[in-house]
């Protein structure tokens, strides 16, 4: 075997090994290497001896009211409205689609019921008017036209007055 | 075509991915899976900001928005990969920045004040010897100053690997890069981190 330390690529499966990266058969390889190489061997011991070293460092534990004022913050962030919305809006889901559809139906109906009570309405209109009408009004009606008729030849016929001049 | 069958096997990764199910179904207005989601994952983001600012307040306050932003991102959420990836992804963003923001003087004594209340902690639980308490006082602040000093992508990579055993090819999709490049980062970062902290042991 080459030793691995020879290149970085070689001593970065060095490192893998220190790690416990490696699968068994190169594990063991490694380590029969280690056995008969100086330079390796103290890579290893140093490597191993980091590890330790940084086992040694633990975090401290999360604050118990870590998550109290995440959703606090998380809370500030919705609006208002969604907010008051909030308890009606499953109920609101589970009911939109038959209400919508039933307010589209009942809107459809009333548009076309009025659609065709439309025509008959303003026939019923004309002949109740006819009806209405009486014989001396419409001799009136006549009596009025004549007299329009006249005067209006009479201005025909009239000459236009000549300009004064000053 | 491509991009359907792109499409179709995030989809599959998906099925596989309970967590990705669970914030699908959040994306469907399921505010029990998003609490399911907080639970599993609030130590593990926590933790691995509090190493890479290296203070308890900041890593709260940066692992809060965090969750926050998943849960802002919940109507457009695709599991176009896997979650954890996602959500590491947020956390080293706002981790970076907030290093970033702080690289002053400050940064330097939290890091000594929060050392202190992190061994005060470890001596409460092991009731040790005063010697035994100084000790690993030492060991720990060294330590913290050893990952301090490493460069961020290194830092990232290196807690990543350690402490959420994640693997090279997760470590290269949160810092988007190949899987190559995140083994090189790593040789580097343990080298450096040999040259420090081998002594110790």
């Amino acid at each position: 075997m080459i030793c691995p330390i020879q290149t970085q690529e070689s001593a970065e499966i060095l490192l893998a090994y220190c790690t416990g990266e490696l699968d068994q058969k190169r594990a063991a390889a490694i380590e029969q290497h280690i056995q008969i190489c100086p330079v390796c061997e103290e890579f290893a011991s140093k490597q191993r001896m980091v590890w330790q070293a940084l086992d040694a460092w633990e975090a401290q534990p999360v604050s118990m009211d870590f998550d109290r004022r995440l959703y606090q913050r998380i809370e500030a962030e919705v609006s208002w409205w969604d907010r008051i919305m909030r308890p009606f809006r499953q109920a609101m889901a589970r009911r939109a689609l038959p209400v919508a559809a039933t307010a589209c139906l009942a809107t459809m109906a009333v548009l076309l019921l009025d659609h065709q009570a439309k025509p008959a309405k303003v026939a019923e209109a004309e002949s109740t008017q006819i009806e209405s009408v009486q014989p001396d009004q419409v001799e009136h009606a006549f009596d009025d036209m004549e007299m329009l008729r006249q005067f209006s030849a009479l201005m025909r016929a009239e000459p236009s007055p000549p300009n004064s001049k000053m | 075509m491509d991009e359907r069958v792109t499409r179709d096997v995030a989809v599959a990764a998906a099925a596989l991915d309970y967590d990705a199910e669970l914030m699908l179904r959040v994306k469907e207005g399921d505010g029990a899976s998003f609490g399911v989601l907080l639970q599993k994952h609030r130590s593990p983001v926590t933790h691995f900001l509090f190493r890479m600012v290296q203070n308890q307040a900041i890593a709260e306050e940066l692992a809060q928005e965090v969750f926050l932003r998943v849960y802002r991102s919940r109507s457009t959420y695709e599991p176009t990969a896997k979650f954890t990836t996602w959500l590491f992804r947020i956390a080293t963003h706002l981790a970076l920045n907030s290093l970033r923001d702080r690289r002053n003087e400050r940064s330097q004594e939290r890091l000594d004040d929060d050392s202190l209340d992190a061994s005060a902690r470890e001596v409460k639980d092991k009731q040790p010897t005063a010697e035994q308490r100084m000790l690993h006082q030492l060991k720990l602040e060294e330590v913290r100053r050893a990952i301090a000093a490493l460069p961020e992508k290194q830092r990232v990579a290196v807690l990543m690997h350690k402490y959420q055993e994640m693997e090279y090819s997760q470590i290269a999709k949160v810092l988007n890069c190949s899987d190559a490049a995140v083994k090189s980062l790593l040789f580097r970062a343990y080298e450096s981190l040999r040259g420090r902290l081998a002594h110790m042991a």
